[in-house]
């Protein structure tokens, strides 16, 4: 293992770990901002105990997401010097803001885990709203500097090194505004879907009144935004076949420049032959979808020097589970919404819980995958058209040590967390909070 | 008109001071708990893990403020000390990372004692090996065996492990170990109080030992260092720093408190200050200034421009979270306890 595989492997690690815990840390203090402000409004102090339930283990997943947090910045450094020379000024800003929202939800997400005794009810809700804004500034923030390296912006090169900086235009790069949409809602998706499926298994064992209106909550918020999803998902892709070809025909798999070009589903590409095996073809789908036209001419992969397009097997299969997933939760949140409006009142059949409960994964599963689309569709660019991964690289030796090192760390540290939430009463015992 | 990469320098001391003061407090939490002893050991642990409860994540995020900072005004510092500083840095991470994860874990399981052998071993080991690795980097930019030689590191192991750095980094533990009881004594009462007085002066007298061998050790291993540290302004703030901790050993012996919490604290800022102005106008002192390692002006001025208004966000939040949960440290209990 060489150091710039060494080094991609253990960013890509890192990022994997820490975006499951920064997507439930966005998720949730919305909903936690919602429970709490419903149990203000009507009075039912049930809303109030189911948020204060979730604040167990969420506490625990917030932890995990700061430090695992501070891995990642320290990496940018430790393994991307050379890339952090030259972008630093230039991401910089995003990263200065998202720290200030960042420091802000810390503050009030301790405020309102470990203020139930100090501090009003109406307080604790109060403390939810900078919560959430916080969570969701933070991402909005932090998607800018991925959104730079995607389409870099604010800078002109002379010898090598960006001069004449704009920040502010870096900041507001072109990827910006639909990668931090779109990032944004499947953090909502995703933590909806993952919430609503631990209380449908839970209702599967035994109703309880609370499990009921935390699922009604949760499915709500991931309902609403799913058509959000959709649509922020599609702005991301006619922007990123304006602003990065390659990316989009190795999404697609489209090799061959053509007017007419079909969209693939699923199936296998091959590189060499320039095919794909077993997809599924909608013929012209793929004009449509970005042109608008059955006739627009979408560029493929073989148009653009080999050196510099990405491998469509680590981008295609990765879009198709993004968006396959995204279907999925349609369905379960479509029937899970039509039976309840049929039968009125709540408890919904063993069936669909079921269902909620298959589905509850394909949210952070779809982030996921959406985020290796991104990572994998920019290669083999670190910041697009300017530098290469390979150059951004550590030139320290010893990184596949590290990356082994901090795999470990991931391993422990996963290990332990399972532990810990398959059996939380064994510990729970003798405890006093 | 003062440069502004002299200003983001100024940022990033205050980053450096702050996660000190607040995020070191915290460090020191683990070591005590390792330390506890006598008839209130028990209860010693229970303070001090209910007092770091709510605060350390936030305390934590000065750490990533002055990551951030560096890498948006010294990028080529940033990328100079990351490579050459890897080994220890990675330590570090390690440290903070499974530290996190144990606290988080025992909290969860609501055990304030070691009845989670595991996490509450992991907690006390991560809680020193961090600051004392932290203490080695931060030490090491002042050691003067970091070469840059044409934009290229060269730093070998030795650049970061030498007599110098190795007190540096116990005095990194050092500092952490010192503030934590003494900003105990303000939220506890009887007893557990006079506990922690004792071991505030303790940590005191240790900690002024470790800073005064600390310069004949600089002599020594890192004579840029040292000459720039006996010189003008770095010696006057040395001198305030030893002058800074006699009085807070005074004011912890006459039991006032909370002068004494606050004593403490600036003094923790001068000895760092004096540190920071023999490093200046380096960032590796020898090898690179501050100002070959800043950013180009316009970045600097936008990170200049953008930290008021996030100081008008946090300031407020920051003094809210801390007036929340002062005096008793059991946050199910009302903070008044502590006040009778």
């Amino acid at each position: 293992m060489d150091n710039v595989l060494a080094a991609r492997a253990l960013m890509g690690i890192s990022l994997a770990f820490h975006i499951i815990y920064a997507t439930i840390g966005i998720g949730l203090p919305l909903m936690l901002m919602i429970a709490e402000g419903v149990a203000l409004k009507t009075g039912d102090d049930t809303w109030h105990d189911i948020a204060r339930r979730w604040i167990r283990p969420a506490a625990v997943l917030f932890a995990i997401g700061a430090v695992s947090g501070t891995i990642l910045s320290f990496e940018l450094g430790l393994l991307w010097p050379a890339f952090m020379a030259f972008s630093g000024p230039l991401i910089g800003l995003a990263f200065s803001m998202e720290g200030f929202a960042f420091f802000t939800e810390a503050i009030f997400l301790a405020l309102y885990i470990y203020g139930e005794r100090r501090l009003s009810r109406r307080a604790l809700f109060l403390c939810t709203i900078p919560l959430a804004l916080a969570a969701a500034l933070s991402a909005v923030f932090v998607i800018s500097a991925n959104g730079w390296m995607n389409t870099p912006a604010g800078f002109r090169l002379a010898n090598g090194v960006p001069v004449d900086l704009r920040p502010f235009a870096a900041l507001a790069n072109p990827a910006w505004a639909h990668e931090a949409v779109h990032g944004t809602l499947a953090a909502y998706v995703a933590t909806g879907f993952a919430v609503a499926g631990y209380h449908a298994a839970r209702l599967l064992r035994s109703r309880e009144n609370a499990d009921l209106k935390a699922l009604s909550l949760s499915m709500a918020v991931a309902t609403v935004a799913l058509p959000f999803m959709l649509a922020s998902g599609d702005w991301a892709a006619t922007a990123v076949a304006r602003h990065q070809k390659p990316k989009l025909a190795a999404m697609e798999a489209h090799f061959r420049t053509s007017a007419e070009a079909p969209l693939i589903i699923g199936g296998w590409p091959d590189p060499e032959k320039e095919t794909v095996h077993f997809g599924l073809e909608i013929p012209k789908g793929l004009s449509i979808l970005v042109h608008r036209d059955p006739n627009g001419v979408v560029e493929g992969l073989r148009e653009f020097p080999a050196d510099e397009v990405p491998d469509p097997r680590l981008v295609h299969p990765f879009f198709n589970l993004m968006v396959g997933s995204f279907f999925i939760m349609a369905v379960a949140a479509g029937t899970y919404w039509w039976l309840r409006w049929r039968r009125r009142e709540l408890p919904v059949g063993r069936g669909a819980l079921l269902l909620l409960v298959a589905a509850s994964p394909f949210g952070l599963l779809a982030l996921e995958s959406g985020w290796m689309v991104t990572e994998f569709g920019r290669q083999p660019w670190i910041i697009q058209g300017y530098m290469r991964v390979a150059e951004g690289v550590t030139p320290h030796g010893g990184v596949p040590l590290v990356f082994g090192t901090f795999f470990l760390v991931y391993v422990a540290l996963t290990w332990g967390l399972f532990r810990l939430l398959a059996n939380p009463r064994r510990t729970r015992a003798g405890g006093n909070a | 008109m003062i440069a502004p990469e002299t200003m983001a320098a100024g940022v990033l001391f205050a980053g450096l001071a702050l996660y000190a003061l607040f995020g070191g407090a915290d460090f020191g939490g683990g070591v005590w708990t390792a330390l506890a002893w006598g008839p209130r050991a028990a209860i010693q642990r229970k303070a001090l893990f209910h007092a770091i409860g709510p605060v350390w994540e936030t305390n934590h995020v000065w750490l990533i403020f002055m990551i951030v900072t560096l890498f948006t005004a010294f990028p080529a510092g940033f990328a100079a000390i990351s490579i050459a500083l890897m080994t220890p840095l990675v330590v570090a991470l390690i440290g903070i990372n499974f530290r996190g994860a144990a606290f988080a874990f025992r909290h969860f399981g609501g055990d304030t004692e070691r009845r989670v052998p595991l996490g509450a071993r992991t907690f006390e080991i991560a809680s020193a090996i961090t600051p004392f690795t932290m203490g080695m980097a931060v030490t090491a930019l002042a050691a003067g065996r970091i070469a840059v030689v044409n934009g290229t590191v060269e730093a070998g192991l030795g650049s970061w492990i030498n007599p110098f750095t190795v007190v540096g980094g116990v005095i990194g533990l050092g500092i952490c170990a010192y503030l934590t009881p003494i900003y105990m004594t303000v939220r506890v009462t009887g007893d557990l109080q006079e506990d922690f007085r004792l071991r505030g002066i303790a940590a005191g007298l240790a900690l002024g030992f470790l800073t005064a061998v600390q310069i004949p050790v600089a002599i020594w291993q890192a004579p840029p260092f040292a000459d720039r540290l006996l010189d003008s302004w770095p010696l006057a703030l040395v001198a305030c720093a030893a002058a800074g901790g006699v009085t807070t050993q005074i004011l912890l012996w006459r039991r006032l408190f909370l002068t004494a919490q606050i004593v403490a604290a600036g003094t923790v800022s001068l000895t760092l200050a004096g540190f920071a102005a023999a490093l200046f106008p380096d960032i590796l002192i020898g090898q690179m200034s501050l100002s070959a390692a800043a950013a180009p002006r316009p970045a600097l001025i936008a990170f200049l421009t953008v930290l008021p208004f996030g100081a008008l966000v946090l300031v407020p939040s920051l003094l809210y979270l801390y007036w929340t949960f002062r005096g008793e440290p059991d946050t199910e209990l009302p903070p008044a306890d502590a006040e009778r």
